[in-house]
């Protein structure tokens, strides 16, 4: 037996990292599912907390895990393609209300950036984590990839994104019900505009029509977010 | 589902070469989202082994996130720094935009129903 030769295997393979990787999220997902899909224990949460642990202990660099998991990072490229087919599906709904969602879209998307924006710039909040605050609001692989773009920091931004989606999520029909909306079309779209999928996830408890509009306000701020924020940024920034 | 793949990594592609070809400052498979997004309203439906592809990629979507997400590690100063700022803003921001795009979607849809 050749104990050192495997030693050597583990620490250089990066099939431990796919491992790891894909295995705290299934056991997140287990977590989630028996607890019947509460919104504080999104898979995803759970798999950071079982990942950090492990890099934390082994001393393993975020680097070294990086290069081991790139392959899944790959994948939001095509990810994000297929957001297309979900806002394919729910276009539809678009011309009963086209010009609310239209309004509602531009005016409420530049509304909670900068509503955010503003608070942390008095907060005397970093540029960097500035940045990183604009793209809370949309999916986290548009996020991420915009992110990229405008020079902020993508692991932030996706923290972010999921701090937002998760507190829409919880807090959302408790919301609307205080400043009594009465639409359910508007409070799916308003939580897929604000919360991105989580709210969406969340919308479906509501209603079919609140489901809908949210994966439609989802993907439209999503594409609405990416196209013009970086040039906005560059503007400023010029 | 092959093809339905093939279709994704296409768009993609094209997403980027047109990125490039433009200097845009729109990540390439936004582009690549949009085009495939033109594809089917021209096409008026999608294909099986799309749908199945498309399930497959967005299924386990969060997932995906995991590398990037975990770079937070490499930013414990910033959160340590700006933790209430962060915490603020992320709480009082999602909340005041939350009801803010709600009111003002009913108000809009309320107007709309009223002229008809």
């Amino acid at each position: 037996m050749n104990i050192d030769a495997l030693i050597q295997y583990i620490s250089d393979s990066t099939l431990i990292w796919l491992i790891l990787t894909l295995g705290s999220f299934k056991i997140g997902i287990i977590i989630y599912e028996r607890f019947n899909k509460h919104t504080l224990l999104q898979p995803i949460i759970i798999s950071y907390f079982i990942i950090i642990t492990v890099l934390f202990i082994t001393g393993v660099s975020y680097e070294e895990y990086f290069k081991g998991v790139e392959i899944i990072h790959f994948f939001l490229g095509p990810a994000t393609v297929a957001l297309a087919l979900p806002l394919y599906n729910n276009l539809k709904h678009i011309k009963s209300l086209f010009l609310p969602i239209m309004i509602t879209l531009v005016v409420a998307g530049v509304f909670s950036i900068l509503i955010a924006v503003l608070l942390l710039w008095v907060l005397d909040a970093n540029m960097p984590t500035i940045l990183s605050m604009t793209t809370k609001s949309i999916t986290a692989p548009i996020a991420i990839i915009t992110s990229e773009q405008i020079g902020a920091i993508p692991s932030l931004a996706v923290g972010f994104v999921l701090i937002t989606g998760i507190i829409g999520a919880l807090l959302g029909t408790f919301i609307f019900k205080i400043i009594k909306i009465k639409y359910d079309t508007s409070k799916g779209f308003a939580l897929g505009v604000v919360s991105h999928g989580i709210g969406t996830a969340r919308a479906v408890e509501i209603s079919e029509k609140a489901a809908a509009f949210s994966a439609l306000a989802m993907g439209l701020s999503g594409i609405l977010t990416a196209v013009f924020l970086p040039l906005i940024i560059q503007f400023l920034k010029g | 589902m092959l093809k339905g793949i093939i279709t994704l990594l296409v768009f993609q592609f094209l997403g980027e070469c047109i990125v490039k070809l433009f200097d845009l400052l729109i990540p390439g498979p936004v582009i690549g989202m949009v085009l495939l997004l033109i594809f089917l309203m021209i096409r008026k439906s999608s294909f099986k082994s799309l749908d199945n592809a498309v399930f497959i990629h967005l299924r386990y979507l969060p997932m995906l996130f995991i590398p990037a997400a975990m770079g937070i590690v490499t930013q414990i100063d910033i959160i340590s720094k700006e933790f209430w700022a962060i915490a603020i803003a992320l709480f009082l921001g999602t909340i005041i935009a939350l009801a803010f795009c709600a009111k003002l979607m009913d108000y809009l849809t309320i107007r709309q129903e009223s002229k008809k």
